[in-house]
């Protein structure tokens, strides 16, 4: 062992005797600091405990002072507020029941009590909204009371209450003198805010009699509620100082005290003090272990904080020693790695730009691009910018002096729309120190000889460690002759993809209009085959086939304006459709709607209902076809949407929102039917939308009917508005406006039904609120269910009270009983005369014999509207003067004789059949030559008229006419000419008249417009 | 050896490293004394049993009266109603009809329709004085008027006048008068069963005395519905049992004080009675007096009718067998909720039935505490 290994040796020796010496010391110290710690806490929890502990039966002692005289206070201020409210009382409260009444509510609210009575010397009790026999229910009553009194009371459904009585003098209500006025306070409500208990249950308050009866039904510390304090009480273990007979004494005596007792495992301290002016005493009581828990609880953490402390203190200084020593080494040896690190990086950095200068080299003579470079400082800033030779050759410069090597040699050149963006790309991957972000741009450069020209640029940066750029390399090259052709490639293929969506879609239109036109088409189609081969079927019933007959009449006019529908899309969509405003009856319109739709509705077995709310204004100016269409249209739909068994629903409906001279209505059309998806909903108006499910439900439709709808209803100036919900229904509301033209519905009553009852019994609400208020507006007193046998018990029960309907309106179809039924037992009931009125939104005519037995008046179709109803009801009194109607004057055609110009064979034995029935004498040309020449040749006053027809093989209508009219025969020439034609169209009438004719009739015909043009072109 | 005293050295270290370690320890552990005690358990979470037995009772005993009662959906049509009601005489029985009267007064009041309403009797049982109560109240303009029918003949063609004038009458509470009867009264809210009462607290009058020995009837008040169809049900039940007998029948008028005294004259004149029943509530309170203060409560079983609050006592205390309890709570709510529909105009049927049926419970000394505390609050 030579000397230095020895010298290193006790140098170890001396290092090891330091630790062991400074681990003795530092242990020391934190044992002294621990010992006295906890010497010192323990001291503190005693002394806190002692004191807090005094400081606590104090505070005890206080509070239930404090609260007694609450209750105390409470209860005199009621008994003042008595005595204030009887001061108060005037002699006009005690008039009437009212007045009085009114004075105990103004009273019971201005002290907000329980209730506030008065009582006579009868017993009666008397309150703001009761009159009540209190003798049985209020104990004290029977007692003769000198001076106010206390009285608790333990109410059926254990309610206790506190009732603070009065005796009164001097004050007599009705000539009954009033005894006593009390109030009653809840007492649990009373206590409320008196109480002291916390969530954890661990302090109560309550009150109790003089006899530890309870006065409320709380529960007091582990005592049930109700308990009797005293005799539970018994069985707590009591502590020194404290006895049972100390406190029944106390409590006997009205005396406050204090004891400390263990009941149930739990140390209790209860404080008790009289109320004054009652017999009840005030119990506050708390937990002993509440306040010794949180004492000792504060102690041991106190404690517990400061020996983790001293360990802590004294660990951290070992670690700290430590680690400073560990660091210091640590430090000098990684200066030394850093240093050779930064050496290689360096190095390799060297290496990195050489060998992308020698790439970039490459691609620049390979490309013949031109290559640009830049150089940056550590905060990103540029310090220099090199341009290559063929770079600057490119943009037309030769030199340097020319385009000098800095960053705005190039900026300056570029176009103004790209100058931002390229600038920003630019700084953006400068800025980019995660190196990913790539330069790459194309831009518009002022090039000195050949103007703008595309150009493309790409390049990367190279980066030191922290991302800072170092290099910034690039290419540039020329693409603008590529840029053109690629321009001039993507023009033609959007004019081609144009060219070709254009075709698609007028193909597609055409398709889907064509394969799916018939959809409206069918609707009354149906109607018009199913009533015909109901026509054929009752042959024999006359009454019948003409009610067929002027259904399929309905159908057949509805048919017609649909194809001109259709027809006119395309003209609804250039503008050319019309609204033609003429003077209709909307009763006519929602009935006509009715009938079309009468045969589907019973075919798919769906419940229909109509109804009307509060139109005043029958008559309006508007276009009727158009209307019928747009109702026809939605209610075709919901029933085409809604499985059997469904219900659909129309509904007119008078807003009170319009000017003067107009009236505003919503037409509802609502179904449970299938209803339409929200995606649907946005698309639901436009031409050929059809929803998925109604297309795999199979149902047809042309998706055209909707679109139609619309563009009617914005021409009426109108909105229309869809709800709908998937598996629910929709419901479709159309609101107009319309001019009014004429007065509205008499709104007065009928002298004869004023006063006099009514009945209206329909299982729809709707109609029976729309029916009611209507024989309210008449002037009767109307009364409704929606019950069939509720209805035969009123009327029973009305003819009891010998206050008889004088009339009754029962629904057909009820659930309970059948309307049929319902009017025979009525009837059975009330004799002969009073009218009974069957409402129904269904064809009565199979049952209107039975009905007629049963004792139905009359039949009346829903929607019924004021006027119609006051016509029925009307009836037995206006028959007189209805006799006394003139006949309106008609004219007769006989010896009249028309030539009739048609081509077609079918169309000309149509019209002779109609003319001749109607006592014309009919000759017929094929032609419109054949028509002149047979005018030609005829005497003047041969003939009275001419139909002409306008689409002829030879000579047309208008030509035909034309001649005609320029024959040079008075009498001859100027013969009334009336064009027949299926040219319905507004201009073809308008040429009608440019040639000359004197009238228009558009086919099919329509017998009573024909009869009412000839009678005006022949008057 | 130097080595040696190097390891020696060492141990002496780790030793006293070791031991301040442990002191440290153990003062921690002394300073630490665990987490103060947890928060006392409340009553009902020491005792489960307890807690447990309450909620039976107070659920046995919510069967009986049904104090959680909520106005129905139906939309009264006017913002005011008044209404009048007469009932047979003033007595606590109907003090708890009036509760629910009031409670359905108030809840339509919360709900903006005011129920002004007069509610009396007279002192004693009368028809007369309801005829003239009705007929004063009917020149009074009330929406409806409640009567519980004193008795069915004198009443009916009072009730039958005054609908044909256009009043709308109803019946409540005890005594219906209805269509069988000649009446025309809209409809009834109360007790519809009042012979099945009659007939059930009397088999189990019977079964308790193993179908053999006397019994004596007391009645209330001669021609009220109530009572004597009860009493008929207690005749029904006797005949069926040969070994039965009814010895005496009484009428105590409705009073406390004539229960009393004819109970004492049963106790005198039939030595070997068996059982009582009791047909009103005034009869078992009566009854029990009586019996106890002959010293015959363990001889002779008594069974009656209604929540007297002593009658309870009796029937916990072991002198009254079984009790017959009526929602009075709910007859009174019901009346008000039926009233507001007649003064609508509605007739009985989706509405409200013509007959609306309150319960009756018969309750046994097991169940006698709960209802105690249910009805009056009261706990041993």
């Amino acid at each position: 062992m030579n000397g230095s290994q020895i010298h290193v040796r006790k140098e170890k020796q001396q290092r090891k005797q330091t630790v062991t010496f400074a681990l003795l010391g530092g242990g020391i110290i934190a044992a002294i600091l621990l010992i006295t710690t906890i010497w010192a806490s323990n001291r503190a929890r005693i002394g806190t405990s002692q004191a807090v502990s005094r400081v606590s039966e104090f505070y005890l002692e206080e509070l239930a002072g404090r609260r007694a005289q609450v209750v105390s206070e409470e209860l005199k201020n009621h008994v003042a507020y008595i005595k204030n409210a009887l001061d108060i009382l005037e002699p006009d409260d005690l008039e009437s029941q009212e007045s009085l009444r009114q004075f105990l509510g103004k009273v019971k609210k201005l002290y907000g009590v329980d209730k506030f009575a008065f009582v006579d010397e009868n017993g009666i009790v008397y309150t703001q909204h009761s009159t009540t026999s209190g003798l049985s229910r209020y104990g004290f009553l029977s007692e003769e009371l000198t001076t106010p009194v206390i009285h608790t009371q333990n109410l059926y459904g254990a309610k206790k209450q506190v009732i603070l009585a009065i005796p009164v003098e001097d004050v007599f209500f009705q000539g009954v003198r009033i005894k006593i006025c009390f109030i009653q306070i809840n007492i649990s409500e009373m206590l409320s805010s008196l109480t002291l208990q916390t969530n954890d249950n661990e302090t109560y308050c309550n009150l109790y009699y003089r006899n530890g009866e309870s006065l409320t039904n709380d529960s007091f510390g582990y005592l049930t509620a109700g308990k009797n304090l005293l005799s539970e009480l018994e069985k707590a273990e009591m502590k020194e100082g404290s006895s049972h007979k100390k406190l029944s004494d106390d409590f006997a005596n009205g005396n406050p005290g204090q004891i400390s007792f263990k009941y149930q495992e739990s140390e209790e301290e209860l404080c008790y003090i009289p109320v004054e002016g009652t017999n009840w005493m005030l119990t506050i009581l708390i937990r002993n272990n509440v306040i010794s828990d949180q004492i000792g609880s504060i102690s041991s953490r106190m404690m517990k904080r400061s020996i983790i402390q001293i360990v802590i203190t004294v660990l951290v200084m070992l670690v700290v020693f430590s680690l400073l020593i560990h660091q210091s080494r640590k430090n000098a040896k990684f200066l030394l790695e850093q240093e050779k690190a930064d050496g290689n990086r360096i190095r390799a950095a060297y290496k990195q730009i050489e060998r992308e200068r020698t790439a970039m080299n490459n691609i620049h003579a390979a490309m013949g691009s031109g290559l640009w470079s830049m150089e940056f400082n550590t905060r990103a800033e540029i310090l220099s910018c090199t341009w290559s030779d063929v770079f600057r050759k490119m943009v037309g410069y030769n030199s340097e002096e020319d385009f000098p090597n800095r960053m705005e040699s190039w900026s300056d050149l570029l176009h103004k729309e790209d100058k931002e963006q390229v600038l920003k790309e630019y700084w953006d991957t400068v800025y980019d120190y995660t190196n990913e972000k790539t330069y790459d741009v194309e831009y518009r450069l002022l090039t000195k000889h050949a103007g703008w020209r595309w150009f493309h640029a790409a390049g990367r940066l190279s980066r030191r460690e922290d991302g800072s750029p170092i290099t910034f390399v690039g290419l540039f090259l020329d693409i603008d002759d590529e840029r053109k052709m690629e321009k001039q490639l993507q023009r033609q293929k959007i004019d081609l993809q144009d060219a070709l969506a254009a075709a698609q879609h007028a193909n597609k239109a055409k398709t889907t209009f064509l394969n799916n036109m018939s959809h409206d088409i069918r609707t009354p189609m149906n109607a018009i085959i199913g009533f015909t081969s109901l026509a054929a079927t009752h042959i024999d019933n006359t009454e019948q086939v003409r009610d067929y007959l002027s259904k399929i009449t309905t159908s057949s006019n509805h048919l017609l304006s649909l194809i001109n529908d259709v027809l006119d899309m395309s003209r609804i969509e250039s503008g050319k459709v019309k609204i033609e405003e003429k003077e209709a009856s909307l009763p006519e319109i929602m009935h006509d709607l009715k009938t079309i739709v009468q045969a589907d509705i019973t075919s798919r077995q769906l419940e229909f209902y109509i109804d009307t709310v509060d139109v005043v204004n029958e008559h309006v100016l508007c276009d009727k076809l158009r209307l019928n269409q747009v109702l026809l249209n939605l209610l075709s739909n919901a029933m085409k949407f809604t499985k059997p068994g469904g219900m659909v629903s129309v509904r007119i409906l008078q807003k009170e929102s319009a000017p003067e001279g107009c009236a505003s209505y919503d037409f509802q059309v609502k179904d449970t039917g299938i209803g339409m998806s929200k995606e649907f909903l946005e698309h639901v108006f436009e031409p050929f939308e059809r929803e998925k499910t109604s297309t795999i439900s199979g149902i047809q439709g042309t998706g055209l009917g909707m679109a139609i709808t619309k563009n009617i209803v914005d021409m009426m100036g109108g909105t229309i508005h869809v709800v709908s919900e998937e598996g629910k229904g929709s419901t479709f509301t159309v609101s107009l406006q319309f001019r009014i033209c004429a007065d509205p519905v008499r709104q007065d009553e009928i002298p004869e039904l004023k006063g006099l009852r009514a009945l209206v019994a329909d299982d729809d609400f709707n109609t029976c609120s729309s029916v009611t208020k209507m024989l309210s507006t008449i002037g009767m007193r109307p009364d409704w269910t929606t019950s069939g046998k509720e209805a035969v018990l009123r009327a029973k029960l009305a003819k009891e009270q010998n206050d008889s309907y004088a009339a009754y309106i029962i629904d057909w179809l009820m659930p309970d009983m059948n309307g049929i039924e319902v009017v025979r037992r009525i009837r059975g009931m009330i004799g002969e005369e009073i009218p009974i009125i069957i409402l129904t939104a269904y064809d009565w005519s199979d049952i209107e014999e039975e009905a007629r037995t049963a004792g139905v008046t009359a039949f009346c179709s829903k929607p019924i509207f004021l006027s119609e109803l006051r016509e029925i009801l009307e009836l037995p009194y206006t028959a007189q003067s209805v006799e006394n109607i003139i006949l309106k004057e008609t004219m007769s055609f006989e010896g009249k004789k028309i030539l009739l110009v048609e081509d077609n064979e079918l169309n000309q034995e149509i019209a002779v059949e109609i003319l001749q029935e109607e006592g014309f004498i009919m000759d017929v040309a094929d032609d419109g030559v054949v028509a002149v020449e047979k005018i030609k040749t005829s005497d003047p006053g041969c003939y009275d008229l001419i139909l002409m027809d306008i689409q002829m093989p030879i000579l047309n209508g208008y030509e035909a006419t034309k001649q005609i009219r320029a024959l040079n025969r008075p009498g001859l020439s100027d013969i009334p000419i009336i064009a027949m034609t299926a040219n319905a169209f507004d201009e073809d009438k308008k040429m009608a008249f440019a040639a000359g004719m004197n009238g228009h009739i558009a086919k099919p015909i329509d017998i009573p417009k024909l009869m009412e043009l000839l009678t005006n072109v022949l008057k | 050896m130097h080595k040696k005293r190097l390891i020696c050295k060492k141990n002496k270290v780790s030793l006293i490293v070791l031991a301040v370690i442990f002191c440290t320890c153990g003062f921690c552990l002394a300073g630490c004394e665990g987490k103060p005690a947890d928060r006392m358990p409340s009553a009902s979470e020491e005792n489960p049993i307890v807690s447990e037995r309450h909620e039976d009772i107070h659920k046995n005993a919510t069967s009986v009266v049904n104090f959680d009662r909520e106005l129905d959906d139906y939309r009264p049509l006017k913002k005011q109603y008044n209404f009048y009601f007469t009932y047979k005489l003033v007595h606590p029985w109907w003090d708890a009809v009036a509760l629910g009267i009031e409670d359905a007064a108030k809840e339509y009041e919360e709900r903006g329709i005011i129920i002004d309403y007069e509610y009396l009797a007279p002192k004693e049982a009368s028809a007369q004085k309801q005829i003239h109560q009705l007929s004063e109240a009917s020149l009074r303009g009330f929406d409806v008027i409640g009567v519980d029918v004193a008795d069915v003949a004198i009443l009916s063609p009072v009730i039958n006048e005054l609908m044909k004038n256009g009043q709308k009458i109803m019946t409540f509470s005890s005594s219906d008068a209805s269509k069988e009867d000649g009446c025309n009264r809209i409809a009834y809210v109360g007790n519809t069963h009042n012979y099945e009462d009659g007939v059930e607290l009397t088999e189990a009058l019977c079964e308790k005395l193993g179908f053999r020995g006397t019994i004596a009837v007391l009645v209330g008040i001669q021609e009220a519905p109530c009572h004597e169809d009860r009493a008929l049900g207690v005749k029904d039940v006797i005949a069926k049992y040969p070994d039965m007998e009814i010895v005496e029948i009484a009428y105590d008028g409705d009073s406390v004080d004539n229960a009393f005294h004819l109970t004492r004259g049963f106790l005198e004149r039939h030595k070997d009675l068996d059982g009582i029943v009791c047909c009103n509530m005034s009869n078992p309170v009566g009854a029990a007096r009586a019996v106890m203060e002959a010293g015959r409560e363990n001889e002779i079983v008594i069974v009656g009718m209604d929540h007297d609050q002593e009658a309870l006592r009796y029937l916990k205390d072991g002198i009254i067998y079984a009790l017959g309890v009526q929602d009075c709570y709910s007859i009174g709510y019901d009346t008000i909720q039926v009233a507001v529909k007649i003064a609508d105009g509605l007739l009985p049927g989706e509405a409200y039935p013509e007959k609306t049926e309150e319960i009756t419970t018969i309750i046994y000394q097991d169940s006698a505490t709960a209802v105690l505390q249910t009805l009056y609050g009261e706990i041993d």
